[in-house]
């Protein structure tokens, strides 16, 4: 080799090993910060599913910043609104990830639009956790990048209520009523999987979300006589139906599930009374109910973080623990994927990793196949007025075959 | 609108298309890819609203039936764009004549809620023939392919869409300005009128409906090149509604408007999701404002001032 050639490769390796770790860093990360892309609705009229859980996710940022962040990173957070609307998710993610920057996604409330980002995402390869979406379209089959259902996934909430129903009511018939929407899909799949296992039987009414007469339904349900009704619907259609129940003299447990009791005591109004609640039950997926001892720390936080906020009446709203399970996550992800943060170790650390987070009713906790992180319910007995936890915690079974 | 106003406008715009993703992220690309689509199926609803005077509340109805045919066809057949896009045209045109040729005896209020009902059935469709639309699953869309390469991103699909985009409001305007376009009008301001001087007013209706249906799908299979999902929550009445907005705000009547207000509409409804506790008082201000200020649309408005006619 010349000299002048000796010259020129010698300039070009070095070139090449000053800028290589620079050319390798994945967008959103520098010595000293991580940027994460936050998103979900903040607006219109499905803004409650969003406004406060990512109220929480930032305050418990906020912590981890004030505790020093995370490797020696501070935690850099860019909020969009999503509108709870397939086309302005897609634009809120694009936005976040190639106008901002960020090193991963923390967002999604709603599991319809969330799905909208699905194939944007892997194909970018950016780690998404969503926040509050059940988002099992998104989830199943998994992907290295989308993890989701820190909330609870609606494979789970079908799955757990059909065990309840038959381990702790001992119902050997049970009338399930659904939506026929993507959650109803997904929640049936499941409790027809625990069904089977627990050698109950279903009689499946699928509802859709905006009915206002649910006299045959409920006719058709009363018809089968059913040792148990167990409702997987959105609140009002819950209120109707439960309301209905008592008009045609149904005595039989009836049991709500997480998709409907966002606000009891506006259910008890709905159904006239605490008279229509005598035999009723409610399915929860945090650690206990809102504003219960174990959960305080979580709404002292709150208080801290959003003193006028939480002045306000309904507010925290009652999803607003979701957020910080979901933050948690990030977080211990983030943690384990160490130093030398890159989006590939992430998805590493989060195939395997398990969170007690301390707010929900079970760990978050991932798999090779498993991609949704909290499967576990407990569940209140509600007559109107007071709220009484039954003993023990029902995890889902159902697990995702391919 | 003076000729040389007009050709200079264009000029400018064909500029901005070229220039937008030269300069844009792929963030930006998405909303043009966006609001291009709009534009088309802001042109289509002018057709039939705009121009023939017949309220029809269905569009999101052929939108959908675009995007699923173009999908469908996409993801089965792998065939080359424009040919799913074409496809999407031809379902929607085609089921935009028979709900033309349904709603013939309807004017008015009962025209409207015969065609929201049309709307509504579709979307319950979309919902429940899961097979074939995924139903509340929801459908991922393969991406487009051009002579054999796949077309996976915004900038991919840019050139394709823009395109189709000043095609169809190419073909908007010389429909407009043929005797068929004089036709729509002379429905719009008189049936009686019309049919006295000869106009075949019945096929002109059904043509009006036919033409508003193909745009409408052709929009649905621009969408289907660039995006890969598509749910049936995405094609309810707020988006039908959404696009009569965009018209009326852009001035009845005028395909100018038509296609300024699909893009100053998008765009501030984009601008508006950065400012969440306000976007809807502002959203309802700008409403309100144009309402009273500029009923007839500020656009429509501004190309009068420059000189204009009501169909340019």
């Amino acid at each position: 080799m010349s000299k002048w050639n000796a010259i020129v490769v010698g300039a070009l390796a070095s070139l090449a090993l000053a800028t290589g770790p620079a050319m390798a860093q994945d967008p959103g990360v520098t010595d000293t910060s991580v940027k994460i892309g936050i998103f979900a609705p903040l607006s219109g009229p499905a803004m409650a599913y969003g406004f406060d859980v990512v109220n929480a996710a930032k305050m418990y940022y906020d912590k981890v910043n004030a505790d020093g962040g995370i490797n020696g990173r501070k935690i850099e957070y860019t909020v969009e609104d999503t509108r709870c609307n397939a086309n302005d998710l897609v634009a809120a993610v694009k936005k976040l990830v190639e106008q901002d920057n960020v090193f991963l996604l923390n967002g999604g409330s709603c599991s319809a639009a969330t799905m909208a980002a699905k194939d944007y995402v892997v194909r970018n390869k950016i780690p998404m956790l969503m926040l509050n979406a059940s988002g099992d379209g998104a989830l199943y089959p998994p992907t290295d990048y989308i993890y989701g259902a820190f909330s609870i996934s609606q494979h789970a909430a079908g799955g757990s209520v059909i065990q309840f129903a038959a381990e702790q009511l001992k119902a050997k018939k049970i009338a399930y009523v659904n939506h026929d929407d993507a959650y109803g899909s997904w929640n049936l799949e499941a409790a027809k999987f625990m069904a089977e296992k627990t050698g109950t039987e279903l009689a499946v009414e699928s509802i859709n979300p905006t009915i206002t007469d649910v006299t045959a339904p409920m006719l058709k349900l009363k018809a089968a006589n059913p040792d148990a009704l167990v409702l997987l619907t959105y609140a009002r259609p819950a209120a109707l139906i439960i309301k209905k129940a008592r008009e045609l003299g149904f005595d039989k447990p009836i049991v709500l599930t997480v998709t409907g009791t966002a606000n009891l005591g506006q259910l008890v109004d709905n159904v006239g009374g605490p008279d229509a609640l005598k035999n009723f039950y409610t399915q929860e997926v945090l650690a206990d109910v809102p504003g219960g001892p174990k959960l305080q720390w979580v709404y002292d936080m709150y208080k801290k973080a959003y003193p006028e906020l939480a002045a306000k009446p309904d507010h925290p709203q009652a999803y607003m623990p979701y957020g910080v399970a979901s933050a948690m996550t990030v977080v211990e992800a983030l943690k384990a994927a160490g130093k030398d943060l890159t989006r590939e170790k992430v998805v590493e650390v989060l195939k395997t990793l398990k969170v007690d987070t301390k707010v929900m009713a079970g760990p978050i906790e991932f798999g090779p196949t498993d991609r949704a992180g909290q499967e576990s319910t407990i569940y209140m007995k509600f007559d109107g007025k007071t709220t009484t936890r039954i003993p023990g915690v029902y995890t889902n079974l159902w697990q995702y075959k391919g | 609108m003076s000729r040389p106003v007009a050709a200079l406008l264009v000029l400018v715009c064909l500029a901005v298309l070229a220039a937008v993703p030269l300069f844009g992220s792929g963030y930006i690309v998405y909303i043009a890819n966006l609001l291009l689509v709009f534009v088309v199926l802001c042109l289509g609803l002018h057709i039939v609203i705009g121009e023939t005077g017949q309220f029809a509340l269905a569009h999101a109805a052929f939108y959908g039936i675009g995007i699923y045919t173009a999908a469908l066809v996409g993801n089965a057949y792998a065939l080359p764009f424009p040919l799913p896009v074409l496809a999407g045209g031809l379902v929607a045109g085609v089921i935009g004549v028979v709900l033309g040729a349904a709603a013939l005896r309807m004017r008015d209020i009962y025209l409207a809620l015969a065609t929201f009902a049309f709307g509504e059935a579709m979307q319950w469709v979309f919902l429940n023939w899961t097979v074939v639309t995924g139903g509340p699953n929801g459908l991922s869309i393969s991406p487009a392919t051009f002579f054999g390469i796949a077309i996976v991103n915004d900038k991919e699909a840019y050139p394709f869409v823009a395109a189709l985009a000043v095609l169809m409001a190419a073909v908007t305007l010389v429909i407009s300005r043929s005797r068929l376009g004089r036709s729509f009008r002379a429905v719009r301001d008189s049936e009686i009128a019309a049919m006295a001087m000869g106009v075949p007013v019945r096929r002109t209706k059904v043509t009006a409906f036919a033409l508003s249906a193909v745009l409408a799908g052709v929009a649905g299979g621009m969408f289907a090149t660039f995006s890969t999902f598509i749910h049936p929550d995405s094609l309810g009445f707020q988006t039908t509604i959404l696009v009569l907005t965009m018209i009326v705000v852009g001035g009845l009547g005028s395909i100018f408007g038509a296609v300024s207000g699909a893009i100053f509409f998008g765009l501030v409804s984009e601008l508006l999701r950065q400012a969440p506790q306000f976007q809807e008082i502002i959203y309802g201000l700008i409403l309100m404002v144009f309402m009273m200020y500029a009923p007839r649309g500020l656009f429509a408005a501004a190309a009068a001032k420059l000189g204009g006619n009501r169909h340019g």
